[in-house]
Order: structure tokens, then C-alpha cells, then sequence
């Protein structure tokens, strides 16, 4: 008797699990009796050679089954929704804002810079997401969400867009994010990206992969919907100081640069912005330059991250 | 029903072990490609084992995306534990996917269960011995050593989900009928298999405290 925290329901004796132990690695006890198997074995000082002698038959009843080969779309699957559920692990500190389980669409997607001092064009800044009627992080699609999914009264596909979110900011290199323990970082530039997506998603819009010359530096993904307006997400931006601004451009068949908005970025280097007015046209040119205060019309220095706009999908 | 005793199976056990716990503890660090990794190992056995409990892709797809979340999820609390990787996700896998049909069966008495208990993942340590991978011909002697009886005790009961009173009403059998089916098929299975391994392991379940032995080969 270790640490036998929680009341258990029926003590087993020994000689109960023995008896047990067939029907209990078969996993044909119900969950009781399996928990108070399992309570047994937790403290006792038999090992119970048993349940190991016996489990081990179990691998040849497993690999008595004809092989199905699982589709090759699982693993993406499986690989997204970890990246997404990382913040669930019980190992690592859990982000202070909500996941992103809402739509993007309703949504207000993060980024670090205070709205006020920023353009009109650059429209969400707060540092909290919406939290909603969002629960505490979930697994990825959680019990609940696969639940309501097969009731039929899911979402419209927040959990598809998630996973896209995840493959994209794969695609784009952003697993360091992941990898290196920013997990808030990760977080929220996993939300800017599937606020981006679902633009990305509707008909006729475009989208642009924006990138640093060299491959090394800021980069991120931009959409352009029909009606002409655009949501980037960016992350690895240098922080902005003083009055400095991030100024997106889009550059048309004129090639003339014509600026769309300013933004600040914080330490961590995770921006989302939105404006409007860009033409989709196939083939525009998206790209970001650090200027030294708001309101440029012409891009004072060389952009330090750009991507060509292309008809999604 | 069988033919062949077949070539001894190396004993490869240890080192698959040893490769997969590495594995395990990638993925315990939080990194992707070693839960990739995974996955292509054991993505077969995973997913062939939970489309033959539900009989269903998406359901068995779910399972699976569910098992190795729980991987990736429980590696750290798993390495701490002395076992086999395959067998611990062999446990996880059919686990979640008895549940699943569990919860999919509509005359099903038990509770929904939001979660599946994290005791789960603590078995391992007692589920350490196991062999790596088994050739077809000694599965197949194994299963052969089974009487019929003993095989639908133990396929209603693995592979259908049912728990042993359930498999007692459908059979129309005792209770105590059933779990001697069980443990005694699971017993003579073990015997093929150990002899299969030539590996000398303890015989202790032998004589161990046999509840009531109706069923005999």
C-alpha cells in the first residue's frame, strides 16, 4: 500500500485475480472489474506473473488477423492532430489561450501587436482568442467533436481546418515552432494559419506562400478572396521597435507596389494581418517590408519576405 | 489445420524492444518524426487489428488515429515502464477499439465513457514478455491447439468485445464454464508458443490455482 490515492471499489485477492486474469487480458472484464484488477496489481507485492504470461498469447491472437492495410491519408491525419494536440501532452505546460477549436471565421486570430497603433486596414489584435463555449484543450478532434461529428451537429469542418492549419504550417517549415517548445508561438500562428485557410478554401480565391530570399527567415501563408481581401499569417518577424511597421504591398501586373497596411510584431515573432483592396488576380505578388513608421507609399528598403499569389487548389 | 512447424523464430524480441523504446522516448521529447516513425512500423498491425474488432474503415481509422495519439501522448509515462512497445500499442489499440464497439452496440449496459481511463496505459509492466514477431505457421498451431469451444470463448471475447458474462448468455455456458475456456485456451496457446520460442521461461502457470477445469483439450 504505496500510494493508493483513490478508493477502489471491490478489493481483489490475489487468488481473485488469478482467476481473472484470462477474461481480464481478453479485455473481457467490464470496466469495474478491470479497474479493480488493475487497483490490485498496483500495489501488490505479487507481480502477478499471470497477466503477463497470459497477455502474452494475446500477439499471436493479434497477428492471427487478416491484414487490412490502413489508408495512406491516416498518417497525415494522425501526425496533424499530435502536432495540434501538443499542448494536451501531460509532459509540457499548457498554453494560457483557448485552442483554436472555433471556426477561423469566427474566430478573432491572435497576434502580438497592439491593434491602436496599427493602420485601420490591420484588423484583429487581441492577444486572446475568442474563447467561446470552447472547453479546456481538447485532444484533436476530441471524443466530443468526433461525437458531434457523427451526430451530424458538428461544425462546419473546424476540425479539417485544423488539420490543414497543421499540414500548411508543416509544409512551410513552421515545425521548428512546434519542435523548439514555443508552444504559444505554435498556437497561435497554427490559428493565424487556419484563419488564412479558410479563406484559402472558398472559390476563387488565391494563395501565396510567402518567403524570405535565401529560404531562411520570415515566411508564412496569404490568402486573397474574390471580393479582394487578404489575411496573412507570418511567423520568425523580427520584432518591430520604436515606430517601425511591417508595411504589406501587393505588386500587380504594373509592377508598382501599393501598400496595403502596416503591423507591429512582438518578441515572438508571430503576426497575422488583414486588409483589402488587392486584385485577385493569378499571379500578384505579395510582400512585406520593414519601414520605419506607418503610412509608406513606396517600399524604402527590399521585402523581407515575398510569395507570388496563385489560384488555390 | 497445421502443417508446418516452420523455421524457430530468432530472438529478435530484444532488439526490436530496444529500437522501439528509443522511438518512444523521441516521441516523448515531443518529436514528429519519431511518432511517424512509429506509425509506419506498426500502422499494419494497428490498423488490421481494429478493422477486424469493428469491421468498419472509419471506425478502425479512428481507433487508430486514437491509439497513436495516445502514444504520443503517454510515451513519457510509458518509458517509465519496462515492456514492449508492440505490445503496449497492441493493448491501447484493441482497448479503444472494444470500446468503440462497445459504445456502437445499442443494447450495450455500459456506460458511456467520455474517456478511456488512463490505468490503461499503466499495464505494461506486467505485460513485459513478449516476442517480437511470431512466424504464421506457430500463430496457426497456436490457434490449432484450440477446441472449439475455447476459440469462441475467446474470438467472441477479444475480437467481438463481449465481456465474459455477455460471451456466457450468448453461449448459453456458466460463467465459471466461460473463464475456464478462456484461461484454458489462453494456456495451451502459450504452451505452442514457448515451445516455438525455445526459450525457457518459468512454468509457473502451470499448476497455478486452475479455477475449475471442465474444458480439456
Amino acid at each position: 500500500m504505496t500510494d493508493l490515492t483513490r478508493p477502489t471499489r471491490p478489493d481483489l485477492t490475489c487468488d481473485d485475480v488469478r482467476e481473472l486474469a484470462a477474461s481480464f487480458v481478453l479485455g473481457a472484464l467490464d470496466e469495474d472489474e478491470a479497474d479493480a484488477v488493475r487497483a490490485h496489481v498496483a500495489t501488490c507485492t505479487d507481480p502477478h506473473a499471470e497477466l503477463a504470461e497470459l497477455g502474452s498469447v494475446l500477439t499471436a491472437l493479434a497477428e492471427s488477423v487478416p491484414v487490412v492495410q490502413p489508408p495512406a491519408e491516416l498518417k497525415g491525419r494522425i501526425l496533424a492532430a499530435a502536432a495540434a494536440d501538443i499542448e494536451g501532452r501531460a509532459s509540457l505546460a499548457p498554453v494560457t489561450t483557448a485552442p483554436a477549436t472555433t471556426a477561423p471565421a469566427t474566430t478573432a486570430p491572435a497576434t502580438t501587436t497592439p491593434a491602436t497603433t496599427t493602420p485601420a486596414t490591420t484588423t484583429p489584435a487581441t492577444t486572446t482568442p475568442a474563447t467561446s463555449e470552447t472547453p479546456a484543450p481538447t485532444p484533436f478532434p476530441s471524443a466530443t467533436e468526433r461525437q458531434q461529428r457523427a451526430a451530424g451537429r458538428a461544425g462546419p469542418g473546424i476540425w479539417i481546418l485544423r488539420i490543414a492549419a497543421v499540414l500548411a504550417i508543416a509544409l512551410l517549415g513552421g515545425w521548428n515552432l512546434l519542435l523548439q517548445g514555443q508552444l504559444g508561438e505554435a498556437r497561435t500562428y497554427e490559428q493565424n494559419v487556419a484563419a488564412v485557410l479558410a479563406v484559402a478554401g472558398q472559390p476563387g480565391s488565391l494563395t501565396a506562400v510567402l518567403t524570405a530570399t535565401g529560404g531562411q527567415g520570415p515566411a508564412g501563408l496569404a490568402a486573397v478572396a474574390s471580393d479582394g481581401s487578404v489575411r496573412i499569417a507570418m511567423r520568425e518577424l523580427p520584432a518591430t521597435t520604436g515606430t517601425q511597421v511591417y508595411e504589406t504591398w501587393v505588386i500587380g501586373g504594373d509592377g508598382v507596389p501599393r501598400a496595403l497596411g502596416g503591423f507591429r510584431v512582438g518578441p515572438t515573432g508571430v503576426a497575422y494581418f488583414e486588409g483589402g483592396g488587392v486584385p485577385a488576380q493569378d499571379g500578384i505578388v505579395l510582400a512585406l517590408t520593414l519601414e520605419p513608421g506607418p503610412g509608406a507609399t513606396a517600399p524604402s528598403s527590399a521585402p523581407v519576405s515575398l510569395g507570388k499569389a496563385v489560384a488555390a487548389g | 489445420m497445421s502443417d508446418s512447424a516452420g523455421p524457430s523464430p530468432h530472438r529478435v524480441a530484444t532488439v526490436v524492444d530496444d529500437a522501439d523504446r528509443a522511438v518512444l522516448g523521441r516521441i516523448a521529447d515531443g518529436e514528429l518524426r519519431a511518432l511517424d516513425e512509429l506509425y509506419e512500423r506498426y500502422k499494419t498491425m494497428a490498423y488490421s487489428i481494429a478493422y477486424r474488432i469493428t469491421n468498419d474503415a472509419t471506425l478502425a481509422e479512428d481507433v487508430v488515429q486514437d491509439a497513436f495519439l495516445g502514444a504520443w501522448r503517454n510515451a513519457a509515462r510509458y518509458l517509465e515502464e519496462r515492456g514492449s512497445v508492440k505490445t503496449w500499442l497492441l493493448a491501447i489499440v484493441h482497448h479503444r477499439a472494444i470500446d468503440a464497439v462497445r459504445r456502437r452496440r445499442p443494447t450495450s449496459e455500459l456506460p458511456e465513457r467520455e474517456a478511456i481511463p488512463p490505468a490503461e496505459l499503466r499495464l505494461p509492466d506486467v505485460w513485459a514478455e513478449v516476442s517480437s514477431r511470431l512466424d504464421v505457421a506457430t500463430v496457426r498451431d497456436a490457434l490449432a491447439t484450440l477446441s472449439d469451444v475455447q476459440r469462441e470463448a475467446i474470438e467472441l471475447a477479444y475480437f467481438g468485445g463481449l465481456t465474459q458474462v455477455e460471451v456466457a448468455e450468448r453461449t448459453a455456458t456458466p460463467l465459471g464454464t466461460v473463464k475456464s475456456r478462456m484461461r484454458l485456451g489462453l494456456l495451451s496457446m502459450r504452451r505452442v508458443l514457448l515451445d516455438a520460442e525455445d526459450r525457457a521461461l518459468p512454468a509457473s502457470v502451470q499448476g497455478a490455482g486452475a479455477p475449475a477445469g471442465i474444458d480439456r483439450r
